[in-house]
């Protein structure tokens, strides 16, 4: 593939030649958009500005065709056995929500998490500890950042109700071994659900073939609008589920005193959707699937592998998570001794238009626990070129020299 | 320490900029708790160095890095600086509000909030006058003259103002009004000196002399309407008359007394002393031992005869 054909697609690169230079390297927070995203959510508010699944106008019906359609192309790119299995949401955080409050967990339940989970990850299990009385377990990485697949083996077989791993780490870019996590949890009764925010924009993901039992995603960093998302269940399991957030369009029926809720997905969908960002998370799952994953990953290992070899011997300078590049997908996130993130992040920006993410990442856990104040996140996709990397490493250098 | 400067330098682009008014907010957040002895948790410092660091370090890395090691001290001296700025600021504020000028009583040095010196300007008597001065070399003082000789309104007030002035000087006819209104209100007595720096006018030093010497008690009626109306009309001798009539004053014995040969010598006599006071032009007030020359605002005499807070009288 033509990295400079795939970047025509991107309106944003099309304004680097009038405005200052502008290199995005902050993906793992937010992708860009490729214009068939935006299209298609014009195409909602231009010409189908309608209630998907109320009204029984011809509006209404291409709203819900498309809805359906969205969600058939979800069910496709994560190889569900049925699209019922898919629930709109709003981000990979509603999706976790859902599942930690319609689990129906309760006093002693076991919850397990490793130490690297982003705060929407950990806040909903830390509220069940203190609202239902459940146990949070967390299982801390090796020193490289990796999963201890050992300890996790360990301390699942003592029974536990639910394991909720970050499938791959917004921290270090860092993936799990999905497979043998689900594997060891079922053994031990225990269901799983994978937080894939940073793993479903950068590698396939076949729930049936990891036989996950959920599985909660972003559409923002996958080049679908803010304000998308998906919450995959395995049906059997969102049919046994209580709704957590209910109201308009989540029942068939009501009296005054009860009602009677639609089968999923639709009773955990509570209120109108968000028609515009579906159009658009459709037109994403497309267009990652045109690209292809295989290209994804080479391009994002041979930038960070570029990036890694021209940093990592920096004085200072310390690479979070493993030293190989090729673990670490295509983030790249360190600290310098002695210079704050941010200022590391605000010069970049400053000098070279160079925008990373500095802070603590939303894994403030995981960073008081070893008392650093933050580090610098550089994270690319397969829209970035190696002349931006090379634009990012040399102001990097630059701040090193002089600070 | 940057926070302040930060806050203070801020406040004053936010006047023109919506983003400026965000970090200036941000930045008073941080003085708030630095004043409190709080750490400035809102990154605010952090983040103006980053910009700053940002923008020296692609111009030069040498400055980038002496500025980061001495952003602190930096920063301090700006404070400096700022506070110099600023105590200079409201001296020259308070000296303009109090003398019109910036720069003390009567400088002609450029004032910002009177950028034109308008304060200032005088009908100068270098070249036209009668009687050269040499105000250089003078100190501004009323010694060597006999204000007897000249007409004075309120003479038992004990507080009185003496007024060099040339009913042809536009800086004079400004400041009579200002003069008369002033004497009115805080009764007070006032001294005109007629002195003619144009030349045309060398005969209303004869003609002020004469009222005065014939009739005193029209002499300020007269003298009022020598100062308004438009001064174009003053090189009419009809006007003159007029005026002369207007004030009850007996014309034709005042035109005598202008062409006689002893008014010459009296004025003239009149004109050295004034001269000898060191003034370079008109008008050039005298109160105790302070001198305005050029026309003031209101408050500046106001603030002379009855103190800073004048307007409570």
């Amino acid at each position: 593939m033509d990295i400079n054909k795939i970047r025509l697609d991107f309106p944003f690169f099309a304004q680097n030649s009038t405005k200052k230079p502008q290199i995005y390297l902050d993906t793992a927070c937010q992708s860009l958009r490729p214009q068939v995203v935006l299209d298609a959510m014009n195409r909602y508010y231009q010409l189908e500005p309608a209630c998907g699944g109320r009204s029984m106008h011809h509006l209404s019906a291409a709203v819900s065709k498309q809805v359906d359609e969205t969600r058939m192309a979800a069910a496709r790119f994560f190889h569900a056995s049925r699209k019922e299995e898919i629930i709109f949401t709003r981000n990979t955080t509603e999706g976790i929500n859902i599942v930690a409050n319609s689990l129906g967990l309760a006093a002693g339940d076991t919850v397990v998490i490793s130490g690297k989970e982003h705060n929407s990850n950990l806040i909903p299990w830390q509220m069940l500890v203190r609202r239902a009385g459940i146990n949070l377990k967390i299982i801390p990485p090796l020193p490289d950042g990796t999963f201890n697949i050992q300890e996790f083996e360990q301390f699942i077989a003592s029974g536990v109700k639910l394991v909720s791993l970050g499938m791959t780490s917004n921290l270090d870019g860092v993936t799990i071994p999905a497979a043998e996590v689900v594997k060891a949890a079922h053994r031990a009764g225990a269901l799983v659900l994978l937080d894939a925010a940073q793993a479903a924009p950068h590698r396939p993901i076949d729930v049936r073939s990891l036989d996950v039992d959920f599985l909660a995603l972003s559409g923002h960093k996958m080049l679908g609008p803010s304000g998308t998302g998906i919450l995959y269940g395995k049906y059997a399991l969102l049919e046994k589920l209580s709704p957590f957030l209910v109201g308009g369009d989540t029942v068939a029926t009501s009296t005054y005193d009860s009602c009677e809720f639609l089968p999923p997905p639709e009773k955990f969908e509570a209120g109108l959707q968000d028609y515009a960002g579906i159009y658009g998370l459709k037109a994403a799952f497309e267009y990652i699937q045109k690209v292809g994953f295989d290209f994804i990953q080479k391009q994002e290992t041979s930038l960070n592998e570029f990036i890694t070899g021209e940093i990592s011997s920096l004085p200072g300078l310390t690479i979070l998570g493993p030293a190989d590049p090729k673990l670490r997908g295509g983030i790249i996130n360190f600290t310098i001794e002695g210079i704050d993130s941010h200022r590391i992040a605000l010069m970049l920006d400053q000098m070279a238009g160079v925008m990373v993410r500095s802070g603590q990442h939303c894994v403030h856990s995981w960073f008081n626990d070893r008392q650093i104040k933050g580090s610098v996140r550089a994270s690319t996709y397969f829209y970035n070129t190696l002349e931006e990397a090379a634009v990012f490493v040399e102001n990097l250098k630059k701040i090193r020299k002089v600070l | 320490m940057f926070c302040i400067i930060s806050f203070i330098v801020l406040s004053i682009l936010g006047i023109f900029s919506a983003s400026n008014r965000e970090l200036a907010r941000e930045a008073l957040d941080c003085v708030l708790r630095r004043v409190t002895l709080r750490p400035c948790t809102t990154g605010f410092d952090e983040k103006m160095k980053a910009r700053i660091l940002g923008v020296v370090i692609t111009r030069s890395e040498g400055a980038a890095r002496f500025l980061n090691r001495n952003f602190e001290r930096l920063a301090w001296l700006f404070f400096g600086l700022l506070l110099a700025s600023v105590i200079f600021a409201v001296r020259g504020l308070f000296l303009f509000y109090t003398t019109g000028s910036c720069n003390g009583a009567n400088s002609t040095e450029f004032c910002v909030f009177d950028p034109t010196g308008a304060n200032n300007q005088v009908s100068t008597t270098s070249q036209v006058c009668t009687i050269p001065v040499t105000p250089a070399q003078m100190t501004l003082n009323l010694k060597k003259i006999d204000l007897t000789q000249f007409p004075t309104l309120n003479p038992g007030s004990g507080d009185n103002l003496f007024m060099i002035a040339c009913y042809h000087c536009e800086f004079s006819r400004k400041t009579y009004p200002i003069i008369r209104s002033l004497v009115d209100r805080f009764h007070i007595g006032l001294t005109f000196i007629h002195y003619p720096v144009k030349e045309p006018t060398d005969s209303f030093s004869k003609l002020a002399y004469c009222v005065n010497q014939l009739q005193p008690d029209k002499f300020w009626s007269f003298n009022d309407l020598m100062f308004e109306g438009d001064k174009a009309n003053l090189d009419d001798p009809t006007y003159i008359n007029g005026l002369l009539g207007k004030a009850g004053v007996d014309a034709k014995k005042v035109n005598a007394c202008i062409a006689d040969p002893a008014t010459e010598t009296a004025v003239k006599k009149q004109m050295e002393q004034v001269a000898s006071t060191g003034f370079t032009g008109t008008p050039t007030i005298f109160y105790k031992d302070q001198v305005f020359v050029g026309p003031k605002p209101y408050r500046v005499y106001a603030i002379a005869l009855r103190g800073f807070f004048y307007w409570l009288r």
